[in-house]
């Protein structure tokens, strides 16, 4: 009995000696998987060398093309500057004054008819402007060629809705003096912003009868009615009459 | 008889023992400093793997640039012919 338990224990311990070696030896990698895995690598690590020369030297040529491409762009640049007989900074400091003009009409686009009609000189200022910037041979640009041709279409639309204005709308003028606006009905109807026909005057003056009794005198500071465009009427035409029969007799 | 059965058993049994001991011993390992050499040759690879990721990327953004550079040189070229027609109608 006591024989068998000194048996039994030998057999355990063996066992558990048994394995905890393997475990050991699992753990533990064997020369030839070493050699293996060193070929492996090894091999590895050549191809991704080779890899790697060839890369650093792609990226060489392609710096080198890249800066030539720098090159090329900069002297076809230059080429077309001088077609235009401008500078870099030149063409800069055009395009701020591009950019502020269409800036100042795409402002003017945005106004109520009353307030455009306000800033009616404005309008007048940027075609001023525009035919000052297309003076320049910059403007022959494509940037600025399509910038300015856009411009122009938005200066010619605020006119149409400024003439739309001017046919439908009831205005006002505020008489200047003689000596400074050499202001008559004659003179008003002739602006370019009232009538642009000074034979419409009688129109005018039937229209204010309230203050002008003799159409050939009016006063500094009256605020007189602009009646819309339109052809003298039967009544202001036999008005201008009496008033040339008058002045003859 | 018994005496022989009682003393063969842990005879068989010291052997078996010592056997599976032996036998786990036999098997060749790789020493610490092969060990070392391949952790070595890993981290090369490693590293040449993430320099070539760098170089593909700086490669990849290069050809862009060219691409891009290449684009530019067109619209000058087809810029100038624009502005050589456009004078010859400006006054």
């Amino acid at each position: 009995m006591k024989l068998q338990k000194i048996i039994f224990s030998i057999l355990a311990a063996s066992l558990v000696l048994y394995g905890a070696n393997i475990a050991f030896a699992q753990e533990k990698m064997t020369k030839e998987e070493w050699e293996k895995q060193i070929q492996e690598y090894t091999a590895k690590r050549n191809d991704l060398k080779a890899k790697l020369d060839k890369l650093d030297a792609d990226i060489k040529a392609l710096t080198a093309q890249s800066a030539s491409k720098d090159a090329d762009f900069a002297k076809c640049e230059a080429e077309l500057y001088a077609l235009v007989g401008a500078t870099r900074a030149e063409v800069e400091a055009y395009r701020a004054k591009v950019n502020a003009l269409e800036g100042k009409v795409t402002e003017l686009t945005r106004l109520s008819n009353q307030d455009l009609w306000n800033r009616k000189g404005e309008v007048d200022g940027a075609q001023t402007d525009l035919n000052g910037l297309r003076m320049s041979k910059i403007s022959l640009l494509t940037e600025f060629w399509e910038k300015l041709t856009s411009i122009q279409q938005k200066i010619d639309g605020l006119k149409a809705t400024l003439a739309a204005i001017a046919n439908t709308m009831e205005r006002w003028y505020t008489v200047g003096t003689w000596s400074r606006d050499r202001d008559c009905l004659w003179n008003i109807a002739k602006k370019k912003d009232i009538y642009d026909d000074p034979f419409k005057w009688p129109k005018i003056w039937q229209s204010n009868r309230d203050k002008i009794r003799d159409p050939d005198i009016i006063q500094p500071g009256w605020k007189l009615k602009i009646p819309p465009v339109a052809p003298l009427t039967k009544e202001e035409k036999a008005a201008a009459n009496r008033h040339y029969r008058k002045k003859a007799g | 008889m018994r005496h022989l059965r009682r003393a063969t058993l842990p005879v068989l049994v010291a052997a078996f023992l010592v056997g599976s001991l032996l036998l786990g011993g036999c098997t060749r390992h790789a020493s610490e400093e092969e060990l070392k050499q391949l952790n070595d040759l890993k981290a090369e690879v490693a590293s040449l793997e993430k320099q070539i990721a760098e170089r593909e990327g700086a490669k990849a953004n290069l050809e862009k640039q060219i691409a891009a550079k290449n684009d530019k040189l067109k619209w000058c070229a087809d810029e100038q012919q624009a502005v050589k027609q456009r004078l010859q109608n400006w006054k």
